[in-house]
């Protein structure tokens, strides 16, 4: 199941934009490796849940991932021939606002060349460049 | 082991001045401690860089200023790929000082084999000792981590002449079986839309309608 928030306090978001880089949720802290956005831009929940899967079917009882985003944006849309007015379109999906620098996913208890496998399929699903990150030096 | 780094004092200040600093190869860091006045300074990019991924705390400072220092804070850029600044502290070798290290597991846990996943909890713990004694990582030996087993930090072995500044009871590394971790992680049952929050003055309006 995709993920959503469970209280809002507005169904419909504005666009925004995205300034900037990101200054925090810009390290690895719970596992050991991470994948990091390179671009910023919008991610469904749909696609976080497709790159969980991906990478959880890959370490699969050996490893744990961390998922460090959350879809806390609603995206409206109007159905198709519509005329223009008649307000704002209705919710379609859920997105999580990412900053260049953003750490995305983590991955802790595998050897790092395991991680960088499933990171690379884990990256196929996501719609910016992202990389492959290590802990920072303490 | 104390690395060399050939420091220069820094006249311009400001985060333009410290941009061309960076432009030409070099990295603004500022030297302060023992009761005596800040200076600014700069490193070469490549000797701090080197020092700093290679766990080196003690350095060596010739060229403009000679002494001893401590590396006690690094800013990253904002992808943790290039050092943008470097706090260093005035010591001697018999000083005691507080520094946060890594803690980094070593072996294979049995449990790990049993179906369990072996999680690390804490990554860095603040220690106390002398300057010159300070360990580069705490290694912990997980070679006897068996299936819902955990080791907590009271039972980490330090090094001599090495306090922890930590709570003894914290659990360091675990290792939980796959299903526990599953159950940790399965999600509520699905929801079509998100609960809006409402004032109480809304609500009445549209009890009222």
């Amino acid at each position: 199941m995709a993920l959503m928030p469970k209280r809002v306090k507005h169904r419909k978001n504005q666009r925004g934009r995205i300034k900037g880089k990101a200054s925090r949720g810009n390290k690895v802290v719970f596992g050991d490796f991470g994948l990091q956005a390179l671009k910023g831009g919008w991610i469904k929940a749909q696609t976080i849940e497709a790159g969980r899967i991906a990478a959880q079917q890959y370490v699969r009882g050996e490893g744990r991932l961390y998922i460090r985003i959350f879809p806390h944006k609603s995206v409206t849309s109007t159905p198709l021939e519509t005329r223009m007015g008649k307000g704002k379109g209705e919710p379609e999906f859920w997105a999580a606002v990412v900053k260049p620098g953003t750490v995305l996913y983590e991955l802790g208890g595998v050897t790092e060349q395991q991680a960088k496998v499933c990171f690379a399929r884990l990256a196929h699903k996501m719609p910016i460049p992202v990389r492959f990150v290590r802990r920072r030096p303490a | 082991m104390a690395e060399v780094l050939q420091v220069k004092v820094r006249e311009e200040v400001g985060s333009r001045a410290a941009k061309r600093v960076r432009q030409a190869g070099q990295t603004p860091a500022v030297l302060y401690g023992h009761q005596l006045a800040n200076v600014s300074l700069t490193v070469p990019t490549d000797q701090i860089e080197w020092a700093i991924r290679h766990g080196i705390r003690m350095v060596q400072l010739q060229g403009d200023i000679r002494d001893t220092a401590l590396i006690r804070e690094v800013q990253w850029d904002a992808f943790g790929s290039h050092v943008l600044h470097v706090d260093l502290t005035r010591v001697s070798a018999s000083e005691k000082v507080r520094m946060v290290v890594p803690l980094e597991l070593r072996g294979e846990a049995p449990g790990a084999r049993q179906g369990g996943i072996t999680e690390q909890l804490i990554h860095e713990i603040e220690v106390e000792s002398a300057a010159d004694q300070l360990p580069e990582r705490i290694e912990i030996n997980i070679n006897e981590l068996g299936l819902g087993d955990a080791i907590k930090l009271g039972e980490v072995p330090m090094p001599e002449q090495v306090t922890m500044i930590a709570d003894a009871e914290e659990v360091v590394v675990q290792c939980m079986s796959a299903v526990e971790v599953e159950e940790e992680e399965a999600e509520e049952a699905e929801v079509a839309e998100p609960e809006v929050i409402r004032r109480a003055a809304e609500e009445e309006d549209q009890e009222k309608d």
